[in-house]
Parts: structure tokens; C-alpha cells; sequence
């Protein structure tokens, strides 16, 4: 119930126009990094629709591009070729203030290593985004939204004086307080043992199911991704399939058998492009 | 383990370069002027000539090297708090604190004694030039011939190393010591006897008579000391005032929010702050006050005494530009490696110009501080001897020494923070926070 149009991403066939609903969209976007002979393609065309209030697992071997493609829709590096809008606006303007400004406005970050600020307090990094954006601070709110993550008794303690999962549990009510039109989570739980990452990844799908927020997850966990609405595969840069209503075991086997369907995805894309005459660029 | 230490010297040259440009000018300048001592030494120097060359020696290397001492040793600090990362995997694998320990005091000495060796010879160049200043004004005999000796050597090896493995051994100890401990009450007693030698220092001025030539001694070595003292203790202070503080702006809020918790680095920034301002303002005004007080004796001014004004205000500057110079390097070591920081604050949506913002009021926050208690410090230094010089109090001198000081103290620390946070920055955000330390 909480899938919605999200089904269609992965297929490719939209054109660009952006249905109603859809948090995130990426169409034909590809990043490379190098030049000439050295250059490496890191996305290659990818085109992806995310509904609102969605929890969406992006997974794929080292090297598929999951990084890059947060980085990419996230706002935090410009891709190369395609358009990469949040909530309908696209991403735009030029260096690096232009697009820190874009992405406070709509965009919520959980890091593997937490980037917290080891100066300050749980209460001040968790207002940290919205004093930067010039936004004005509801204390009980930030309260309630750390009481919320289990953390209402910790306010005044710095990250150093708390445990991996607490840390992290930080970053998501960090993440939350400003409201974003989408959470990109890369890793969330990699540094976490089972118990905390547990946590962790049921506070990002009550994010989504509680409160109607879009998150978007890397991981390169089969357990982590089961917690998602969809998991979408990413394979040499390219959407490889689409996993509805995940289980561990349907995400493990299929990333077993990623390679093949990286190597079909990669002729279909070949076929598609030949025909429509699509723009190319890059490998 | 020495051989690890060898190992890690030659290949991260880069991190050891503040450390080794600490302490060869260091090196440099204390053998510049303790070969002075050497040259009072040779036979055949006549008396006058002697007890010149000893007494420049005696005093302004008396105290430039009490300020090389504790510059290269906070350089040391700062360097070796920023490798607590590696020393946490150092003892994760197996290494106990005295193997670590060794290893970091190790590469201490083995840089200190390359800067050592490497201001060998600029060392001599500068104590030949000094001695030619000296023939030049006519207070040292033509006759007398140059000489680079044992007591140079000594001095100059022996106050950088000592200085460099000294507080190479109380930062690692401190960084190698589970968490969790009593923070902070060996630097605390660490002040205190810094405030309690330097104010005695400064009093017993009193007890010189007004003409003694070593007048100065006691007096410049006094406020370096109190500089060091309030330096320790400056950044709780720091931290009670800005606590109360509700900075309007995100830039003001995170720089005030931030600065007290980096108590450790703020006091490495604020020491050779401190020190330079006020060795500065105690030297350059004491020198003014001498300069006058030779004056008002009656003797004209000839051309000899405006030399020798010269030549005071030549030997001062030099200890001034070095504190200066330590200033920089150690802004810069410790501003280099906020990398990370930065790049968190980024992630979280800090734009470029904030991020430098905050670092531009820290940086301001840091001036006025450090000029503040150097002020103090050096008054501390400037009014006994003022008092024993000319039986007066008001050491009759215009605030020109004071603004020069001031801004020079700003345009280092605002222009070092600036020049090298906007530089830090140019690595992309998502590299910065993923980057070994």
C-alpha cells in the first residue's frame, strides 16, 4: 500500500515528463569520472522514478555505481548528462553554494560514519541543518523528534560519549528535522551490529510509513534492503531489475544472478538506444 | 620501533613539515646568537668587545631561547594530537603505549635534529651578519674574528630536541591513555607555575639597579613565560564567556558553539598568539623605553647611538618575526587538518562561504583573546622595567607599537585561517569526510 507508482521505475520508458507524486526523478542521468583514455563510467543513462513516501533500497556489487548515483541524486555531485529533479524542481545552478542551497531545502542525509559534529551536542547537530539554512528552531519539536529515535535523555551529550547506533539514530533525527522532500541513506547500518542497525532501519521505515518521508537507502545488505517498499539493482552503471516487497532471500538470489542481467540490461539499453537514436555520450 | 619511526619520517614527509620548519628556524636563531658566545670566547678579543658580544648573547638569546623552547613544543603538540587517529590503530594492533611512545618521540627528535642540522649553516650565516652589525656600530673591534662553536651547537641542538621530545612525550602519553581520565590538570598546574616563574621573573627587575645592561633579561623572559601561562588557561576562559553568548547567524552560532570544545587546538593556536603578542609589545616598547632613556641622559645622538638603536630594534625583530612565523605554521597545521570537520559541516548544509565565515569568527574570537592577555603579559614585562629604567610608571611611548602588533597579530591569524580553509575546501565534501586523517 505504500508502493504506489513506484512500480514503474527501472523500465525506462518514460520520457521525462514527471508524473504527479514523485519525489525523485532521474532521467538519463551518467556521471564519468577521468578523462579520455582513463575515463570510467560510473552511471551510464539511468532513469528512475520514486514515488512519494516510499522506502527505496538502491543495491549492486562494489562498483555498480550506487555511490555515484546517491551522490548524483542527492545533489551533492552534477551529473554529467541527464536531469535529476526532487519534488519536481531540478536540480540546478552552478558551484558548490548554489547547490548546498538547493539541497537543504530538500534533502536529508544518514551516513555510514555519521558525520556528526564531534563539537557538538545531539540537540545542536540535530539543529545544525536548519541553523545553516537561516531556518527558525522549534526546540520542542527537535525534543519530540529525538524522543522519538529514543535519544530525549541524551540531548546535552556529545557524539563521543554515545554508541554507534545511538550516533546514528542522531543523524536521523538530523536528517528529519528539516522535513526533506527525500532522506538519501548510504550505508546506514554498515558500521551498526544487528541489534542497533535493527533500529536503524525501522526508524527509516517509520519515517516513511508514520510520517509519509521518501527515503532512499544504498546498502549492500540483503536484510537492510528487506526493510524497503522496492529494491532497485544497479549493475556497471545501469538499472538491473526492480524487487517489490523484498525478502532476504529474493534480494540475495538476485544478486547473485546480477551479472547475467547486468550483461541483458546492458545489450537492451544497446538495442533501445540504436533505435530511438537516443543522445550517447561516454564508454 | 625507531626504525618505524625512521620509516614513517621518510615516507609522509609532508606531515612532519611544520614540525621541521619550527625547528630549524628555531635551531637557526638560537645558534645564530649563542655563537656569539663562541666569538666572546676566542683569544685575543678585547674586553669592550667580550662583554658586548656576551651580553646580546646572554640576554636576547637568553630569552629567544626560552621562546624557541616553547614554540617548537607546541608545534609538537599540535602535530602529534592531530596523529591520534593513527596511534588508536597503532595500539589496536598490538602496539603498547611505550612502543608507540617511542616511536612518536623518536620522529620527533630524528626531525628536530635534521632542522638542527639543516640551520647549521643559515645559523652561521646569521650570527656572521649580527657580528658585522656589531663592527659596523663600532661596539665590537674590527680584530675580532668570527667564530661558530660547541656553545652554539649545544644551544641549538639541544633546545629543539629537548623541546621536541619533551612535548612529544606529554602529547603522546596523553593520546595513548584510555579515555575517561582527569583531563586538563597538569596543563592547569602547567599555567600556574608558567604565571607563577614569569611574574616573579618580571618583579625581580626590581631588584636590578637601573643601569644593569642585562635590565632587559628578566623582563622579556618573565612575559613569554606569563604569555605561555595565560595561553594555557585562555581557552577555558574563552569557553565560560562565549557560553553565555547567542550569536545571531549560523556562521557566529557554530563558530561560538564549536570553538569552546576545541579547547586543545584553540590553546596550540592561542600559545604562539599569545607569545607573539605579547614578546612583541614587551620587547619593541622596552627597546622605545631604552632608546629614550639614552636619549634623555643628555648624550646627543650621534650617529653611534642611532645605530645602536638600529641594531636593538634589528636583534628584537627577529625574535619577533619568528614568534610570528610560528603563528602561521601552527594556524596552518591545525587549520589543514579540520578537513574533515569541514567537510561534516558541508554535508550538513553549510555553504563554502559559512563554513569560511565561522572560521573567520573563530579567527577574530582567537585575535582578540590572544591580544587581550598578550597585552597583559607584556605589561606585566614592560612596567617593572619602565619603572626601573626611568623611576616612572607611564613608559611615555604612543599606542603605535601596540596598533602595529594588533594588526599584525590580525592579519596572521584571520589571513592564515582564511587563506588556508579556502584552500581545505576545494576537496569536495563527500572526499573530505572519507579522507584518512
Amino acid at each position: 500500500m505504500f508502493r504506489r507508482s513506484a512500480a514503474r521505475s527501472g523500465t525506462s520508458r518514460t520520457n521525462g515528463r514527471e508524473p504527479a507524486g514523485e519525489a525523485l526523478r532521474l532521467v538519463g542521468v551518467g556521471r564519468t569520472y577521468g578523462s579520455d583514455e582513463s575515463a570510467v563510467t560510473a552511471l551510464d543513462g539511468v532513469t528512475l522514478g520514486l514515488a512519494r513516501g516510499t522506502f527505496t533500497a538502491v543495491m549492486g556489487p562494489s562498483g555498480s555505481g550506487k555511490s555515484t548515483l546517491l551522490q548524483c541524486a542527492a545533489g551533492l555531485d552534477r551529473p554529467d548528462r541527464g536531469i535529476v529533479m526532487v519534488d519536481g524542481t531540478e536540480l540546478s545552478g552552478n558551484g558548490e553554494a548554489a547547490l548546498t542551497r538547493w539541497r537543504r531545502e530538500r534533502i536529508g542525509f544518514v551516513f555510514q560514519q555519521y558525520n556528526l559534529l564531534p563539537t557538538l551536542t545531539v540537540e545542536q547537530n540535530t539543529v545544525l541543518p536548519l541553523k545553516l539554512a537561516g531556518r527558525r528552531v522549534d526546540r520542542r519539536r527537535t525534543r519530540e523528534t529525538l524522543a522519538a529515535v529514543g535519544l530525549g535523555d541524551r540531548l546535552g551529550h556529545l557524539p563521543d560519549q554515545l554508541s554507534g547506533g545511538q550516533r546514528q539514530r542522531v543523524a536521523i533525527a538530523r536528517a528529519l528535522v528539516t522535513e526533506p522532500r527525500v532522506v538519501f541513506a548510504d550505508e546506514p547500518t554498515g558500521a551498526l551490529d544487528t541489534r542497533s542497525a535493527r533500529e536503524v532501519l525501522e526508524l527509516l521505515r517509520d519515517a516513511v510509513r508514520v510520517h509519509g518521508r521518501t527515503v532512499v537507502m544504498v546498502t549492500h545488505d540483503p536484510v537492510a534492503a528487506s526493510y524497503a517498499d522496492q529494491v532497485v539493482f544497479l549493475a556497471d552503471g545501469r538499472l538491473a531489475g526492480t524487487l517489490h516487497a523484498p525478502s532476504v532471500e529474493a534480494v540475495a538470489e538476485r544478486l547473485v544472478h546480477l551479472g547475467d542481467e547486468a550483461a541483458h540490461e546492458a545489450h537492451e539499453a544497446h538495442r533501445r538506444d540504436v533505435r530511438g537514436g537516443g543522445p550517447r555520450t561516454g564508454v | 620501533m625507531f626504525a618505524l619511526a625512521m620509516r614513517s619520517v621518510r615516507h609522509r614527509p609532508g606531515r612532519f613539515l611544520a614540525t621541521l620548519l619550527s625547528a630549524f628556524l628555531g635551531a637557526a636563531i638560537t645558534m645564530a646568537f649563542n655563537s656569539l658566545h663562541d666569538t666572546a670566547a676566542r683569544p685575543g678579543v678585547d674586553g669592550v668587545s667580550r662583554e658586548t658580544l656576551s651580553l646580546v648573547a646572554g640576554v636576547v638569546g637568553g630569552y629567544g631561547t626560552l621562546l624557541v623552547f616553547f614554540a617548537v613544543a607546541s608545534t609538537l603538540t599540535v602535530t602529534v594530537r592531530q596523529r591520534a587517529a593513527e596511534i588508536e590503530l597503532l595500539r589496536r594492533s598490538g602496539a603498547t603505549p611505550g612502543q608507540t611512545g617511542r616511536m612518536v618521540v623518536g620522529e620527533a627528535a630524528a626531525v628536530a635534529l635534521a632542522g638542527t642540522v639543516l640551520a647549521a649553516l643559515p645559523g652561521m650565516l646569521g650570527g656572521r651578519l649580527l657580528l658585522r652589525l656589531f663592527k659596523d656600530t663600532g661596539q665590537v673591534a674590527d680584530s675580532v674574528a668570527y667564530s661558530f662553536g660547541p656553545v652554539a651547537l649545544v644551544a641549538g641542538a639541544g633546545t629543539t630536541v629537548l623541546a621536541a621530545t619533551g612535548a612529544a612525550l606529554l602529547a603522546v602519553r596523553r593520546a595513548t591513555r584510555r579515555r575517561g581520565g582527569p583531563r586538563g590538570r597538569a596543563r592547569t598546574r602547567l599555567a600556574y607555575a608558567a604565571l607563577a616563574v614569569g611574574g616573579a621573573g618580571a618583579c625581580s627587575t626590581f631588584a636590578f639597579p637601573s643601569d644593569a645592561e642585562a635590565l632587559m633579561a628578566p623582563a622579556a623572559s618573565g612575559a613569554i613565560l606569563l604569555s605561555i601561562g595565560f595561553a594555557l588557561l585562555a581557552p577555558r576562559l574563552l569557553a565560560g564567556l562565549l557560553g553565555r553568548t547567542r550569536p545571531r547567524g549560523a556562521s557566529g552560532w557554530l563558530a561560538v558553539r564549536t570553538l569552546p570544545r576545541r579547547a586543545d587546538e584553540v590553546s596550540g593556536v592561542l600559545i604562539p598568539l599569545i607569545v607573539f603578542a605579547g614578546t612583541a609589545m614587551a620587547t619593541l616598547y622596552m627597546q622605545a623605553v631604552e632608546n629614550d632613556a639614552v636619549a634623555a641622559s643628555g648624550a646627543v645622538k650621534t650617529v653611534e647611538a642611532k645605530n645602536l638603536e638600529t641594531i636593538n630594534l634589528v636583534v628584537v625583530g627577529i625574535v619577533v618575526a619568528f614568534s610570528c612565523v610560528m603563528l602561521i605554521n601552527s594556524l596552518y597545521a591545525a587549520t589543514v587538518h579540520r578537513r574533515r570537520e569541514f567537510g561534516r559541516q558541508r554535508l550538513a548544509g553549510a555553504t563554502p562561504g559559512q563554513v569560511l565565515g565561522a572560521v573567520g569568527v573563530e579567527g577574530l574570537l582567537m585575535t582578540v583573546t590572544g591580544v587581550l592577555l598578550g597585552t597583559v603579559a607584556g605589561l606585566a614585562g614592560l612596567l617593572p622595567y619602565t619603572f626601573v629604567r626611568t623611576d616612572s610608571l607611564r613608559p611615555g611611548q604612543g599606542p603605535a607599537i601596540w596598533l602595529g602588533v594588533v594588526t599584525v597579530a590580525a592579519l596572521a591569524t584571520l589571513g592564515t585561517g582564511a587563506v588556508t580553509a579556502r584552500r581545505v575546501l576545494r576537496t569536495p565534501a563527500v572526499e573530505a569526510v572519507a579522507a584518512a586523517v
